[in-house]
């Protein structure tokens, strides 16, 4: 195999990788402050409309990007409102979310761009690097920040706490509640970054195509650890680049290639000794105090 | 001088006024002991001065002046500090990382650990709480723990630290451990409010004493004027010693039988060496000790299917090892689990639901086709109820609208409807009402006389005193001592359940 | 006295769904207007196509029949503390067995059609074994088990229909299986309902699988209220400690759930591919597993309530089309309303419970 396909499989692997590695990323934030979050699918579903629209609106990606950071934080704040202070059942919220999400993705496509199933295509990307998209590389740096701040600063510190042991925070005057809310809306503000590695050039409905869901396996694969999440997420990422480049070269069905990750996913998941990495207090709404 | 003053604080609760008009002080200096009974409104106060719970009336007062508490971090900036009786810890995170917590020490918001590393040596040093900062706490024992949760408090600075029963997990060493660092932290002027309802320790340590019972203060005692039935009488309001009629028991074949057991935790502790016991027909065996020293672990081996390391467990001479928990109910083993909300009840369900949970699948409350006997169950449990006195609307009530009492009075009803040969009784009056108690001193022993094998465990020494024919002593996962009711006396229990008696 | 107080929170706990609904009804005439439509416009628009005429409202409870076996099929597991996502899977792959059932299979009518509800339920169940193994043996939550296994269950069933299973005639250029014998179709019942007076035109499909969905309600409903095993089934999903200290054997239970709610998900495609279609495809009507959930939630997780549910849905799904082809509001305000209706109905259902706490504290005080 000579080299040029190597190079173009590594960087088209990254480009791969990248929406599913950020949305993982969001899960380890949300999870280690003890949210589930299942609706990182409807975050990426609107981010992803967002960042076509905005891009289109202002004439900039970056405006995109910004459109579609902002259009996160606000689905994120549902999930958070309703999981955090009404402390509604987490997978529950997350479904409601992935479903609303649906509704909202293709409404606005329709009122903005009087189609449903897509937009008008983006002519405003990020400058490509050999034919990927130049922000995928961003994910580098970006997990590595995330590790920073959840092992080395105060407020990682406290956010694992909360999703640890949150009665304990509750008693040292840490605010849980607060610190949830952080750890969600970072989901949300992940899966604008994912959205902007997703395709920008144009939305499509049904255009996240379960990554949502993905990026939760990778997070669990991960360990529930921002570098861990971020190699899980790109073993699922490089799996679809090599099905999509070797496609016709190999003697396998294409459709048993594309289930490749997914069985991956659950052997890899049987074979992980028991849950004992997950945050203890992961999926458990808490009540602080009184009112 | 007056630290701490609590003023006619009240807070009530869905059913019972949990504080009712409660006035509590603390000077510099100074270890008050709070003492009562379970439920008796200790822990509410104290959540109160914490910050945990807002009061319906009443105010506080520090050095003088009116303060309020709203939460936690209030509490922590009046130099308030709290060992809760469940520890507050992060296990995953290292000894270090627990004692800053909420009070970091960084640099444009990254940790910097060096500093509060040689603070907290420093605090370690002065009160003689040494532990290893790099540990990760889920790998130290609970007494470190306890240190951990110490230092907490001290690196805030607190003035004022309440202990919420410290000792329930301590070993007698480990406890005169604690008493060494109260008493240095006495001398420097901090005030310690200590609850607990040992009452050995309260008059070995407290300066005063105030009893506490269903909500209200009951009297505040200087050390030198309490004695130790004095205070006892205080906290139930009548003589300590539940009167039980009881015959002299006439044991028979053996039902229970256990060889060797030995048994290792998750964790690769061990929780229980070389057990062996046997209860027979007609008696009750109960197992004294403090509170996790293996009691909950050898209910556990002998009700349901877990891994042990060796030995054997036999019902009338079968070993059962290889049996799961409906096996084992259905060969007359009946249980009386230690956390009912846990494990005692399906809350949402009703009375009579829960009336047959375990029988449930056996005739007559299945008939056909495994399809259940509505009336069957209902006549059933209307029977049960008035035969057990538990006062309930009607049989269709779901459980959780019944009081505590009741709950418990409907567990036990359930275990000794069916006539176990083998009844597991652990912790059955703990947070009951002396009424419920009485009734259910009353079944143990009923069960008893009917010739079933009963095995209480209990933290309360008193409970094991007056309803045991024979009594094991637990230590560390051991039993070092047998005695029968004739040859047991409390004090020389006690020294076996602290370890300072070692087994012959 | 006590009985009447529980009988008013009662009350209060019921009124959630309803509060629910209306909330997200006001959203989406908020919406209506923002849109720059009348709401009378939107109102009659609905109306004009869900209930107007016997055809409208026939197709509203054609199209229930699907909802209700997924959310019944969710429901159920809920009942165990199980959370299949995987509906959706099961009844790719149940409708597959059951169609090669129906085409391989030489039976008499009144075998054949049992026979490929049955095995179309078994697909459904098979689909279901392995993440509910893993949930009991592994501790690997069902959620993500099932997820992983919807994709795999569309990737399957795509090789399988293209390839070696494939029937694609010169007539149809999207990938199907060959036509399932007409012993094993459903027929219509429209007949019948003529017979009792209810004039129900021919291109609306109430069909067998009316029957099989009525059946399977009633079933479901006896085995969770009326035998020992459902018994079971809601005392796992009550509590886990609970039944364990009674000598349930939970780890049997919750698979036995997983695997009774895999079988009922396997019916979901059951009307599309029998009654309509006659053949096996993939295009089948996607996305249903996801809303079982949100029926099943709806309803409250018992058999009766996802009834209501699952009309519910049919009636918003059919309000949308409605909408749409009447008015300038697009069809995907549907799915906004029916997320927004779920979490409305949640959180209100929590604001109740903590308003009925208060009332219980105010009265025992």
């Amino acid at each position: 195999m000579n080299i040029s396909i190597l190079l173009d499989f590594a960087l088209k692997g990254l480009e791969m990788s990248a929406p599913i590695a950020f949305a993982a990323l969001g899960a380890v934030f949300s999870e280690k402050s003890g949210v589930i979050n299942i609706a990182l699918e409807g975050f990426m579903i609107v981010t992803a409309f967002t960042v076509v629209w905005g891009s289109i609106a202002f004439q900039s990606i970056w405006m995109g990007l910004l459109f579609a950071l902002i259009a996160g934080i606000l689905m994120s704040l549902i999930h958070a409102v309703a999981t955090i202070t009404f402390r509604v059942d987490q997978i529950v919220s997350g479904v409601a979310i992935n479903i609303l999400a649906i509704g909202v993705g293709r409404f606005l496509s329709q009122r903005i761009f009087a189609q449903e199933t897509q937009s008008a295509i983006n002519p405003y990307l990020f400058p490509t690097f050999h034919g990927i998209n130049s922000f995928a590389f961003a994910l580098i740096p970006i997990a590595f920040i995330s590790w920073f701040v959840l092992y080395k600063t105060v407020f990682g510190l406290r956010l694992r706490t909360v999703g640890e042991n949150p009665e304990a925070a509750d008693t040292l005057g840490i605010n849980v509640y607060l610190l949830r809310y952080a750890g969600v809306m970072i989901s949300g503000v992940m899966c604008g970054f994912a959205a902007a590695t997703l395709y920008p050039s144009r939305w499509i409905n049904g255009m996240t195509g379960g990554r949502g869901f993905i990026a939760l396996a990778a997070m669990i694969f991960g360990r529930w650890h921002p570098i861990g999440a971020l190699f899980a997420a790109m073993l699922f990422g490089y799996a679809d680049t090599f099905r999509i480049m070797f496609e016709t070269k190999i003697p396998i069905p294409s459709q048993f290639v594309q289930m490749l990750p997914y069985v991956l996913a659950i052997v890899v998941l049987a074979g992980m000794v028991g849950k004992a990495h997950a945050p203890a207090a992961d999926g458990k709404p808490y009540e602080m105090g009184e009112e | 001088m007056t630290l701490l003053d609590m003023r006619e604080i009240t807070k009530v609760y869905p059913g019972v006024r949990a504080n009712d008009n409660v006035s509590f002080s603390l000077n510099q200096g100074e270890v008050h002991a709070l003492v009562g009974e379970n439920g008796a409104g200790k822990t509410t106060l104290m959540k109160i001065l914490y910050g945990l719970q807002k009061p319906d009336s009443g105010m506080i007062c520090l050095k003088g002046k009116a303060i309020s508490i709203k939460n936690p971090r209030d509490a922590i900036n009046h130099g308030i500090g709290m060992v809760h009786q469940h520890f507050m810890l992060v296990p995953p995170f290292t000894v270090l990382e627990n004692i800053i917590l909420g009070k970091e020490t960084h640099r444009a918001g990254v940790l910097r650990m060096e500093e509060p590393a040689k603070e907290a040596e420093k605090i370690m040093q002065k009160n003689g709480l040494i532990v290893d900062l790099n540990e990760r706490v889920e790998d130290i024992p609970v007494g470190l723990q306890q240190r951990v949760e110490i230092l907490k408090i001290l690196y805030r600075g607190a003035e004022i630290l309440v202990f919420d029963e410290p000792t329930a997990v301590l070993t007698p060493q480990e406890v005169d451990e604690l008493f060494k660092t109260l008493k240095k932290m006495k001398k420097q002027g901090k005030g310690i409010i200590f609850i607990s309802h040992k009452l050995d320790e309260v008059l070995a340590i407290a300066d005063r004493i105030t009893v506490i019972r269903r909500g209200k203060v009951v009297k505040t005692l200087k050390c030198e004027e309490a004695t130790k039935p004095l205070i006892a009488e205080l906290m139930v309001g009548k003589p300590v010693f539940m009167e039980v009629e009881k015959k002299p028991s006439s044991p028979g074949k053996v039902i229970l039988r256990i060889k060797n057991l030995s048994r290792t935790s998750e964790r690769g502790h061990k929780v229980l060496t070389d057990i062996n016991l046997t209860v027979r027909e007609g008696e009750i065996y109960g197992i004294a000790g403090v509170e996790g020293n293996g009691q909950s672990e050898l209910v556990q081996a002998i009700a349901e299917h877990v891994k042990l390391e060796s030995g054997e467990i036999l019902i009338e001479e079968e070993n059962i090892l290889d049996w799961d928990v409906r096996t084992r109910r259905e060969n007359g083993m009946g249980h009386i689990p230690e956390d009912r909300h846990k494990y005692g009840l399906l809350l949402p369900f009703t009375l009579a639901d829960n009336l047959v949970l375990g029988q449930h699948h056996r005739p007559p409350f299945v008939k056909g086709f495994q399809i259940v006997d509505t009336p069957e169950i209902r006549k059933f449990a209307r029977a049960t109820i008035q035969s057990y006195d538990i006062r309930v609307p009607s049989e269709l009530t779901p459980a959780n609208a019944l009081s505590g009492g009741n709950q418990q009075k409907a567990i036990v009803a359930r275990e000794m409807r069916f006539e176990p040969k083998l009844l597991l009784a652990a912790q059955p009056t703990r947070g009951v009402d002396v009424g419920a108690t009485e009734f259910i001193y009353k079944q143990l022993t009923t069960a008893r006389d009917k010739g079933k094998a009963v095995l209480l465990v209990s933290a309360d020494l008193d409970e094991i005193l007056t309803l045991s024919d024979r009594i094991g002593v637990i230590f560390k996962g051991k039993i070092i001592k047998e005695f029968t009711q004739a040859e047991a006396t409390r004090e020389e229990i006690g020294l076996y359940m602290t370890g300072e008696q070692e087994s012959a | 006295m006590l009985k009447l107080k529980i009988d008013k929170y009662r009350l209060y706990e019921l009124l959630s769904p309803i509060i629910g609904f209306l909330a997200a009804i006001i959203v989406l005439l908020i919406i209506v207007i923002v849109v720059g439509e009348s709401p009378a416009k939107a109102v009659s628009a609905v109306f004009k196509f869900t209930m107007s005429t016997t055809a409208r409202l026939a197709t509203v409870f054609s199209i229930a029949i699907p909802l209700f076996f997924a959310g019944l099929a969710v429901a159920l597991a809920f009942r165990a503390g199980v959370f299949n996502i995987g509906a959706e899977g099961q009844y790719f792959i149940g409708g597959l067995v059951g169609a090669m059932a129906g085409i391989y299979l030489r039976l008499p009518a009144f075998i054949h059609i049992p026979v490929v509800v049955l095995f179309s339920m078994i697909g459904g169940a098979l689909w279901a074994l392995i993440p509910a193994i893993l949930k009991v043996t592994k501790g690997i939550h069902e959620v993500i088990t099932t997820i992983m296994f919807n994709n795999i269950a569309l990737a399957l069933v795509n090789y399988l229909v293209n390839e070696p299973l494939s029937g694609r005639g010169t007539s149809s250029l999207e990938a199907q299986t060959h036509e399932i014998r007409k012993t094993a179709l459903f027929g219509k019942l429209n007949n019948l309902f003529r017979a009792i007076g209810w004039n129900v035109p021919d291109h609306v499909y109430l069909d067998y699988s009316l029957i099989v969905a009525i059946l399977m309600g009633i079933l479901v409903w006896f085995l969770l209220f009326r035998m020992r095993y459902g018994f079971e089934i809601r005392s796992v999903g009550t509590s886990l400690d609970v039944s364990h200290y009674a000598g349930i054997r939970v780890k049997h239970i919750q698979i036995g759930a997983f695997l009774i709610s895999g079988a009922l998900a396997g019916l979901v495609g059951s009307q599309e591919i029998f009654a309509i279609r006659g053949f096996y495809t993939f295009e089948i009507a996607s996305g249903l597993g996801f809303e079982g959930i949100a029926i099943a939630l709806i309803g409250r997780n018992s058999p009766l309530g996802v009834v209501f549910s699952a009309i519910l849905f049919a009636f918003l799904k059919q309000a949308g089309y409605g909408l749409q082809l009447y008015t300038s509001v697009p069809n995907a305000v549907i799915y906004v309303i029916t997320g927004l209706m779920i979490i409305f109905i949640v959180v209100i259902n929590e604001i109740m419970t903590r308003y009925i706490r208060a009332l219980r504290k105010k009265e025992a005080g």
